[in-house]
């Protein structure tokens, strides 16, 4: 009955985390257009760190003999981000969703992408922090709900948008 | 309980998590098979050792720095959740109704000597939660993909509170 399912399994969760990193690029973009100094850099830096592992996980799809999922043209933000305390919530929120699509990758039977997932959880998680100023108990699988614009409670994660024109 | 439901409706509504039937149920050689434990319990008694050990551990930080107690206790608080999760998971007689209130539990005392001052206190549970971390990190290859979930994401939260714990963190 299971012939062969491990690689698609594994190419799935790869695509999901990766739909995740390029969320979180764009989100970064929008974020860190809202903060200044040592905020501001801070968000440069976990940008840069959300394109590496990006391009790292579009490789590894690649090597899997799949096609990596591409970037959205757009994506629907969680929440209005017009100051930086919204840019702050932001960021911690795209470090939730990029925490819960790696946990896909943990429930996979190939030991070195679990661990791969495990350790890219725990990234998220400290990168969470550093905006959040505090912890989850359980990152990835608890998701808190956005705080600034408890108007939009339906809509928590960046989602692909508007194709042309909007 | 009702925050228990939640978490996992939660969970369930999410995330997409691709569950995958792990390749172990090949028991085509299974001649001498002994009867040890199940891998998965024996993990789970592991994990919760080592959050009933965090918890024994905190409160005799908080009990030896108590001005370090408001800071700390969301920490603690946290290791609760985690012991509280794993516990959950652990359908067994004796463990499933061990009281509540144990929190120095036989198996798992705070080392004898806990630092007196404030920052050498920090410094004790940032490398206690480090160490907790990681040993859930080695852990979670052999546990069935649920509960590798779960470890994972409980590492990662102890990582975050090692992270808390460091000097710099203040005023950062």
């Amino acid at each position: 009955m299971s012939a062969s399912p491990s690689p698609t399994a594994a190419v799935r969760a790869l695509q999901a985390a990766l739909a995740a990193e390029h969320a979180a690029v764009y989100g970064y973009g929008v974020a860190g257009a809202h903060l200044a100094g040592a905020r501001q850099r801070a968000a440069a830096r976990d940008w840069t760190a959300h394109q590496a592992a990006r391009d790292t996980l579009a490789a590894m799809i690649t090597a899997l003999g799949a096609q990596p999922v591409e970037a959205a043209t757009a994506y629907r933000l969680p929440f209005p981000v017009r100051n930086g305390a919204a840019a702050v919530m932001l960021a911690a929120l795209l470090e939730d969703r990029v925490a819960a699509a790696y946990l896909g990758l943990v429930a996979l039977g190939d030991a070195r992408l679990r661990a791969f997932g495990a350790r890219a959880v725990r990234a998220a998680a400290l990168r969470a922090v550093g905006w959040r100023d505090r912890s989850l108990a359980f990152p990835g699988l608890e998701l808190p709900a956005p705080e600034p614009a408890a108007s939009a409670p339906g809509s928590a994660s960046p989602s692909p948008g508007g194709t042309a024109g909007g | 309980m009702a925050q228990e439901a939640t978490r996992r409706v939660v969970l369930a509504g999410a995330v997409s998590l691709p569950l995958v039937a792990t390749g172990c149920s090949k028991g085509i050689g299974g001649l001498g098979t002994p009867p040890s434990p199940l891998p998965d319990v024996t993990i789970l008694r592991d994990a919760i050792a080592g959050e009933t050990l965090m918890i024994s551990r905190y409160g005799a930080v908080m009990t030896a720095v108590p001005d370090q107690a408001g800071s700390l206790r969301p920490l603690l608080d946290q290791h609760r959740e985690h012991l509280a999760r794993l516990r959950a998971r652990l359908v067994e007689p004796d463990a499933g109704r061990a009281p509540e209130h144990s929190p120095s539990a036989s198996a798992s005392s705070p080392e004898a000597q806990v630092p007196g001052t404030p920052a050498a206190a920090r410094r004790y549970l940032r490398h206690a939660e480090q160490a907790a971390a990681q040993t859930l990190l080695t852990a979670l290859t052999a546990a069935p993909p649920s509960l590798a979930q779960l470890l994972a994401s409980i590492a990662a939260s102890e990582a975050s509170h090692a992270l808390l714990l460091s000097p710099h963190r203040r005023g950062g």
